[in-house]
């Protein structure tokens, strides 16, 4: 039985029909079209499908999908337009924080969370809390670069 | 478009989300295993994709954050409601301040995603015989208070685990919040022992919650995760460290006395052998870390 959901997704309301047994993962991309949110692991282990919901991040692929009503959800695609990207965002272009891509919009979430909320976290700490996201090309380091060079330049 | 399966798609379930807890007990009444309560959801998604279990109604307690969120202290007790996460968890002064031993824990718990969502009474209620918050409020004396239609009970932390993912709650019964004693001279300590550093299930878990006062351990308790059935409180260890003298050689003792307590068995993670051994050492780690906090100025 389907069940109605509202909520925003990166700034604009949202209002749908949806099966209960679907994860945000899926409705996210399948459903809305928000492609950026990745599927790796669907078990909550690689953080590719990692968002904001009420600005914490998540992995979408334990989240059910009517879980987000009445909620907010911003993904990368809400946190910087390629004319105005967020500072993490611009910053991975700059450092080269890309090889293949697929965990970089989950990536850029959570580092963009760290940014906003952990503005004075260490080395040791960055790596704590980044440790739900896998990354099995770049070794993190260009990413941790990338925020840090976000901090200077805001 | 068809969305890859890694793992078999969800099987389909009635979704039900009360924005009342009358709404709530009204829709809990008369179901029976068919129906599954969920709080973050984190363990219970896992657990249906693997098909380990395949609910046919789902009651999530998600609008009711108001009603069992939120973590205080009132009256000389620190509450702590059952849809906090541990993000809010870890980041609480007043957890730091009255229980120290569980924010080191649910700083550790999963990953910075999964402490997003994951809930305290979701953990407690899931049972896992590893679930890290389960030590720390074993050792600081918590208890667990449940709710139904016909009202409120109060369990000790150690009473809601029935065994292995197994809850001692009664049908139409949820976790509505945590009971911990608000007591700014109880020092509590918590370590594990993990294959990884993070985002890995304990092998072994302690916690040890003490006063020291003029050379001698208060009322003292030492709880172990992973090494029994359910999360348990070490009877032996607990019962020689309070009232003793707070010294190394005592540390030692009530070390081994928790190796003794633990009951573990042999699995992917570790031998049982090698585990009573962990217990030993992380408990003899913790005391020691008492007593210097203790003699520090």
């Amino acid at each position: 039985m389907k069940v109605k959901v509202s909520f925003r997704l990166n700034g604009a309301s949202k209002t749908d029909e949806i099966e209960p047994n679907q994860t945000l993962c899926d409705y996210l991309h399948d459903v809305t079209g928000t492609t950026s949110v990745k599927k790796g692991c669907d078990t909550g282990e690689c953080g590719a499908c990692t968002v904001l919901l009420d600005d914490m991040p998540v992995t979408s692929c334990l989240v059910l999908a009517p879980q987000v009503d009445g909620r907010e959800v911003v993904t990368t695609e809400g946190l910087g337009t390629k004319s105005a990207p967020h500072p993490v965002q611009r910053e991975f272009v700059e450092k080269d924080a890309v090889q293949c891509g697929y965990c970089i919009p989950g990536m850029i979430v959570t580092l963009s969370w760290i940014f906003e909320h952990a503005p004075g976290a260490s080395d040791a700490e960055i790596k704590r809390l980044m440790s739900g996201n896998l990354c099995r090309c770049t070794g993190y380091l260009q990413q941790i670069e990338a925020l840090k060079a976000a901090r200077k330049r805001g | 478009m068809k969305s890859f399966q890694y793992l078999a798609p969800i099987p389909p379930f009635e979704y039900a989300a009360p924005r009342t807890l009358s709404e709530l007990f009204e829709t809990l009444d008369g179901h029976g295993k068919e129906l599954q309560v969920m709080a973050g959801g984190t363990d219970l998604l896992i657990a249906m994709k693997e098909r380990a279990v395949a609910p046919k109604i789902i009651v999530d307690l998600g609008r009711l954050r108001q009603e069992l969120g939120g973590i205080a202290v009132e009256g000389g007790v620190l509450r702590i409601g059952s849809l906090a996460t541990f993000s809010q968890i870890e980041s609480s002064p007043f957890v730091a301040r009255y229980a120290d031993a569980l924010r080191q824990a649910a700083a550790n718990v999963g990953t910075l995603q999964i402490r997003s969502i994951a809930t305290l009474g979701g953990n407690l209620a899931t049972a896992s015989p590893a679930a890290d918050s389960a030590p720390p409020l074993i050792a600081l004396g918590a208890t667990v208070t449940l709710l139904s239609r016909s009202g409120q009970r109060s369990l000790p932390v150690q009473s809601v685990f029935a065994g292995p993912k197994r809850n001692g709650l009664r049908a139409g019964e949820i976790v509505s919040s945590v009971e911990i004693p608000a007591n700014e001279e109880v020092r509590s300590v918590w370590t594990r022992s993990a294959v990884r550093n993070e985002n890995a299930l304990s092998t072994v878990s302690v916690a040890v919650a003490s006063t020291v006062r003029d050379g001698r351990f208060g009322q003292s308790r030492v709880a172990l995760g992973a090494v029994a059935p359910t999360p348990i409180l070490a009877e032996k260890a607990t019962r020689a460290m309070t009232g003793s003298e707070a010294t190394t050689a005592q540390a030692e003792r009530v070390a081994a006395l928790a190796a003794e307590d633990a009951k573990p068995i042999s699995d992917i993670r570790a031998s049982a052998h090698y585990r009573k051994r962990l217990v030993l050492v992380l408990t003899k780690r913790l005391i020691l870390q008492i007593l210097s906090e203790s003699m520090a100025p």
